[in-house]
């Protein structure tokens, strides 16, 4: 039983999956591991916060990040409403200056609610959610990304309707901006 | 290095009725990236900032939901059509608990 608890702990730490009679084995352990100063399931505290790599997107495929936000539904081509700069080039894949501009009433009936920015290639595609409110009055917003390679960026658009509007453009990367 | 947490507004000055403003903010701020051993993510809190929220005379008019993949030292601009004078405030949150705020006056 102690060789199963440390193989398991162990296993714990490099973020492997576990057999639930392992994790229950574990939590006889709970005692030691508070003393210890660690929490539940003697997991460091510091690797439960918002940036522990449970509490980030997966690494996945943009298809997947697609699905997984927008669960499938229809997408129209936003491009007539939609004005997104971006770079053609970027020299700096670490500091890629995007601005999206849709064009909308932005009327408490008829607004943006939110603008997704997407970019395919990196690890965990999706950059940033914005969300908007009418007392903007118009719909237009920037930041800097750190795009990883070559990649479309989209801009994705849901209406206050749930219409879902795209618009995207191909930037290309000379040296990365995300690290490993 | 300035210090992390610092905020830097910038609104046009001479705002009439009726215009669109353009407002920049910038904060301080490493946006740590996904570190790597072997091939695999190495699991750490990372800190970053996750979340901005803008808002007029205490009204939120904007969010946004961050990631690493925003650059260090975040950038984030908004056009906004103010109906009233008032305070502009942004607020930066970080995954470590870090809030940092700073704010601007919009008079017509």
């Amino acid at each position: 039983m102690q060789r199963g608890e440390d193989e398991a702990m162990a296993a714990l730490r490099e973020g492997e999956r576990v057999s639930r009679r392992a994790v229950l084995s574990i939590l006889g352990l709970l005692g030691m591991a508070a003393a210890a100063g660690m929490s539940v399931l003697g997991v460091p505290e510091a690797a439960l916060g918002q940036g522990t790599l449970g509490a980030l997107q997966p690494e996945e495929k943009v298809d997947e990040t697609l699905q997984r936000l927008f669960g499938g539904r229809a997408m129209k081509d936003g491009s007539n409403v939609i004005k997104m700069n971006i770079p053609l080039i970027a020299e700096n894949g670490a500091l890629v200056p995007v601005a999206v501009e849709v064009q909308s009433p932005m009327s408490p009936t008829d607004y943006v609610k939110h603008i997704y920015i997407i970019s395919d290639k990196n690890r965990r595609p999706m950059n940033t959610r914005f969300s908007l409110t009418p007392e903007l009055g118009v719909a237009s917003v920037g930041t800097n990304l750190r795009l990883g390679e070559t990649t479309d960026v989209r801009a994705i658009v849901e209406m206050s309707d749930g219409t879902l509007l795209m618009a995207k453009r191909e930037v290309k990367v000379t040296v990365g901006g995300c690290g490993g | 290095m300035a210090q992390v947490g610092k905020v830097t507004i910038r609104v046009p000055p001479d705002i009439k009725r009726g215009d669109v403003v353009r407002i920049r903010s910038l904060v301080i701020h490493p946006m740590e990236i996904v570190q790597r051993q072997d091939g695999k993510p190495v699991d750490k809190n990372y800190l970053f900032i996750h979340q901005v929220i803008a808002t007029y005379n205490g009204r939120e008019i904007l969010r946004s939901d961050t990631t690493q993949s925003i650059s260090e030292n975040p950038s984030f601009s908004l056009a906004f059509r103010p109906t009233e004078p008032g305070t502009f405030k942004i607020t930066f949150l970080d995954t470590h608990g870090g809030k940092y705020e700073g704010s601007a006056e919009i008079k017509f």
